[in-house]
C-alpha cells in the first residue's frame, strides 16, 4: 500500500511542476568574450536571499565582483528538476565560472562538467568522489568541490555546550550518519564536549530509523527527541539535520533551554528559536566561495576537494550569558583548530 | 474491552520501558528514564490515538477510511496556515492565532470526512479507492500550496516562510502533575490531554449512548437499522464527518504542538499506523489507544536506546540497530491480526455500501 502510495506522490507532485526563470537580460556583458569573467550561481531549491546556503555562498560570488571585477548573475532554482537546465542556461552563455550550490545539485555538477569541459564549476558542499578512485576516465578537471571539516565545527560548538551546561547533560539531534558530514557534525561535536570535560554525558541521536529522504525532513522526530533529552536532564540542543534539526532547535527553545544551530547562522533562518540560540555550527561558505573564484580568476584553478573552514556563529541575544573565559576559550580552541594544533580526532566516515 | 488483549498489551509497554531502565539505569536513575519516556510515548501516541479514533467513528458505522493519513496531512497543512495567516496577515497574538489553527486544521480533516462520505455512501464508489483519492489530494494540495504559498515570488507572503506563531504550550494539571514519576504524564500540551479525554468519550458515545447505538447498528446491520427507522446515510455521514474532524485534530498536533513549520508529507504514515493501531485494539476506542502507546512507547525505547548505545550488553548487540526496535510493533500488529491475542471482529458491514 505504502509504495502505491509513494508511486501516487510522486505523480501527484509531479504534475504540479514550475519551470524556472532564466537570468535577466539587458546591459549584460558577453560572456564568450576572452576579457569578460563571468560568474554565474544556480542556488539549489529556494530563494537567494534565505539566509543560509544560498545567500552565503552569493555573498561570496558578490565579493568577487567588487573585489576580481567579475560580472554576475544568479537563477534561483524552484524545482530539484531543474538543476541542469539552470546550470546549462550559464554555460550556454558562456559564463567562466558556474557555481552550484548544495549536495543534491551534485550529480547535475559534474554532468555539466563532463559536457562543457570549457567551463569551470564550483560545487558548494559536492563531495568529489572521483578524486579517490583510480579511473582516469572519471576525472574532471574542471570541478572543484567546496567541502568543509564539519567535524571541527562540531567540535567548536561541543566545547561551547560542555561550557555552558549547568546540568552536565548535553544532547545532539542529527540526519542519517550513513551521510559523511552528519557523522562528522556529531562525532567531532561529542570530541568538543569532552575535550572541556571528559565526564560529561552526551546523547548523540542519529536519525537512522526512517529511509533517507525522510531523515532530513521530519521536524516532529527532531522535536520528540530533542524533548525526550531534555525531560532526560540535558540543557544545551545542538541540531543538525536540516528540517530534522530544525525541529530539535525549535523544540530546544521551547523548553527554554540552550540551542545550537549549524551550516549557517540559524540565529537568522529561525527566529522562533533565536532567543535561546546559543552560535551555529558553521561552514564558512562566503570565504570558500570567493577563494575558489580567485583561484579560478588567476588560472590556479583546484580541481578536485577543496577544503573551505569551520567556524562558529556569533551569540547575539546571549551575548551577556556567555562568560568571558568561556568566550576567551571558544576563540583559543577555534585558532588551534584553524593552525592544526588540535586535532578532532573523527574518522572522516563512520567506520565499519 | 477485553482483559486478555489490555494485559497483553501492558505488558509489552511494560517490557519496553523494562529493556531501557535495565540497559541505562547505571547511568540515569530509572525514575528519570521512566518519566522521560513516558512523555515520548504520550507525545509520539497522539496523532495515532487521533488517527485510530478517526478509524473507529468510520468503520463503526461501516465506512473504512484508509484516508486518515491524507485527512491529517491536509489538517496538518490547513491549521498552520491559518495560524500563519492570524499571526501575520491579521496580526493576533500567539494564542488566539494557534487555536484558529486547531479549528482549520480540524475543518480542514472534517472537509475531507464529507468528501469521504460523499464517495462512499453517496456514490457508492470502493471505500478503499475513496481512501486512496483522498490521500493523494492532500498530498497534491498540500505540497502545491506550500510552495505558491510560501516559495513562490508575488505570493501573499514574498517567497519567504513568515514567523510561525510558535506551539502551544504545556499545561500542567493541577496536583495530578506534582506526583513524582508519572507527574509528567499530567504535564502535557493540549492536544495531548483532549486526545486522551476524547479515548474515554468516544468509549462513552459508542458503548452508552443512543447515538452509539446507532452507530454500531449501522456498522453490523445496515438493514435491520434501516427497518427499525435508523437514517442509514445520515448516520454514516455524520460519523465520517467526525472522524475526519478527529484525524485534522492529529494532524493539529505536528504543526501546532509538536514543531511550528510545515513539510511535505509531513504526517509520513502515521495515519496508516493510526490504522493499525485500531485493528491492534480491535475496533474500541481504549483498546486503540493502548495500541497507540505501544507504537510511542517503542518509539521512546528506540530514542532512549541511542542515549545509552555504549551500555548495550554484547549479546543484546541488534538493539544498537534502531530500526530493528522500530520494527517491533508492526511485527506485533502481525501477531495480533494472525488471531492468537483473542479473535479480531471488525463490524460486519465494514466496507460495504449501503443499498436499500
Amino acid at each position: 500500500m505504502k509504495k502505491l502510495y509513494l508511486v501516487f506522490a510522486v505523480l501527484a507532485i509531479a504534475a504540479m511542476v514550475l519551470s524556472a526563470c532564466g537570468p535577466s537580460g539587458g546591459g549584460a556583458p558577453d560572456c564568450t568574450k576572452e576579457d569578460v569573467f563571468c560568474v554565474g550561481l544556480v542556488t539549489d531549491v529556494g530563494k537567494i536571499d534565505d539566509k543560509s546556503f544560498n545567500q552565503s555562498t552569493w555573498e561570496g560570488v558578490k565579493q568577487a565582483e567588487t573585489e576580481l571585477g567579475a560580472y554576475v548573475q544568479y537563477i534561483e532554482t524552484t524545482d530539484a528538476k531543474d538543476y541542469a537546465k539552470n546550470i546549462a542556461t550559464f554555460a550556454d552563455a558562456g559564463y567562466d565560472v558556474i557555481v552550484t550550490v548544495g549536495f543534491g545539485l551534485g550529480e547535475a555538477t559534474a554532468a555539466a562538467a563532463a559536457a562543457y569541459p570549457d567551463t569551470l564549476f564550483i560545487g558548494v558542499d559536492q563531495f568529489q568522489a572521483w578524486e579517490y578512485d583510480d579511473d582516469a576516465s572519471n576525472d574532471l578537471a574542471n570541478v572543484a568541490g567546496l567541502i568543509f571539516p564539519e567535524d571541527q565545527s562540531g567540535f567548536l560548538v561541543g566545547a561551547l555546550a560542555a561550557m555552558m551546561t549547568k546540568s552536565n547533560q548535553i544532547g545532539a539531534v542529527l540526519g542519517t550518519d550513513v551521510v559523511p558530514p552528519v557523522w562528522r557534525f556529531g562525532e567531532g561535536y561529542r570530541a568538543g564536549a569532552q575535550y572541556i570535560n571528559p565526564d560529561i554525558e552526551i546523547s548523540v541521536v542519529y536519525h537512522n530509523d526512517v529511509g533517507f529522504d525522510k531523515t532530513f525532513s521530519d521536524p516532529e522526530w527532531g522535536a520528540t527527541t530533542a524533548n525526550s533529552m531534555i525531560d532526560k536532564g540535558a540543557d544545551v540542543i545542538f541540531g543538525a539535520g536540516g528540517k530534522t534539526g530544525n525541529g530539535a532547535i525549535t523544540a530546544a527553545a521551547q523548553r527554554k533551554v540552550y540551542a545550537i544551530g549549524v551550516d549557517t547562522d540559524q540565529y537568522y533562518t529561525l527566529p522562533e528559536a533565536a532567543p535561546y540560540l546559543l552560535s551555529s555550527a558553521m561552514k564558512l561558505l562566503t570565504p570558500g566561495t570567493f577563494d575558489l573564484i580567485k583561484l579560478a580568476k588567476e588560472g590556479n584553478f583546484p580541481a578536485g576537494n577543496f577544503l573551505g573552514k569551520a567556524g562558529y556563529a556569533p551569540y547575539h541575544d546571549l551575548e551577556d550569558q556567555v562568560p568571558d573565559d568561556v568566550k576567551a576559550k571558544m576563540e583559543e580552541i577555534n585558532s588551534m583548530l584553524l593552525d592544526g594544533s588540535l586535532e578532532t580526532g573523527v574518522a572522516p566516515v563512520k567506520p565499519e | 474491552m477485553d482483559w486478555r488483549r489490555f494485559s497483553f498489551i501492558a505488558l509489552i509497554i511494560a517490557t519496553l520501558f523494562g529493556i531501557v531502565v535495565s540497559i541505562g539505569h547505571e547511568q540515569t536513575s530509572p525514575a528519570i528514564i521512566i518519566t522521560s519516556m513516558l512523555a515520548t510515548t504520550i507525545a509520539v501516541a497522539t496523532p495515532l490515538t487521533l488517527g485510530a479514533l478517526s478509524g473507529v467513528y468510520c468503520e463503526r458505522a461501516g465506512v473504512v477510511n484508509i484516508g486518515i493519513e491524507g485527512m491529517m496531512l491536509s489538517g496538518a497543512f490547513f491549521g498552520w496556515l491559518a495560524a500563519i495567516y492570524m499571526n501575520s496577515v491579521f496580526n493576533f497574538s500567539t494564542m488566539p492565532s494557534l487555536l484558529i489553527g486547531v479549528l482549520a486544521a480540524m475543518l480542514a480533516g472534517g472537509a475531507f470526512g464529507w468528501l469521504h462520505a460523499l464517495l462512499s455512501v453517496t456514490f457508492k464508489v470502493d471505500q478503499i479507492i475513496g481512501g486512496t483519492v483522498i490521500n493523494m489530494l492532500a498530498i497534491g494540495i498540500t505540497g502545491f500550496l506550500n510552495r505558491q504559498l510560501f516559495f513562490e515570488k508575488g505570493s501573499i507572503f514574498g517567497g519567504q516562510v513568515p514567523h510561525a506563531p510558535g506551539v502551544l504550550p504545556r499545561i500542567q494539571l493541577p496536583i495530578l502533575a506534582d506526583i513524582p514519576v508519572v507527574g509528567r504524564v499530567f504535564d502535557q500540551q493540549p492536544i495531548a490531554i483532549t486526545a486522551i479525554l476524547l479515548v474515554f468519550l468516544t468509549h462513552y458515545i459508542l458503548f452508552f449512548t443512543r447515538w452509539g447505538l446507532r452507530t454500531r447498528a449501522v456498522g453490523e446491520h445496515p438493514r435491520a437499522a434501516d427497518t427499525v427507522g435508523i437514517n442509514v446515510r445520515k448516520v454514516r455521514y455524520a460519523n465520517v464527518i467526525i472522524g475526519g474532524l478527529m484525524a485534522g485534530l492529529g494532524g493539529a498536533y505536528f504543526t501546532l504542538e509538536s514543531v511550528p513549520s510545515f513539510e511535505p508529507l509531513m504526517t509520513n504514515g502515521r495515519g496508516f499506523i493510526a490504522l493499525a493501531a485500531m485493528i491492534f485494539g480491535n475496533w474500541t476506542p481504549i483498546g486503540s489507544w493502548a495500541a497507540a502507546l505501544i507504537f510511542g512507547a517503542a518509539q521512546a525505547m528506540q530514542i532512549n536506546l541511542q542515549f545509552f548505545r555504549e551500555m548495550i550488553p554484547a549479546q543484546w548487540a541488534f538493539l544498537q540497530q534502531s530500526y530493528i526496535v522500530g520494527l517491533a510493533p508492526y511485527i506485533l500488529t502481525m501477531i495480533i491480526l494472525t488471531g492468537i491475542i483473542g479473535k479480531n471482529v471488525p463490524p460486519a458491514a465494514d466496507g460495504l455500501p449501503y443499498e436499500k
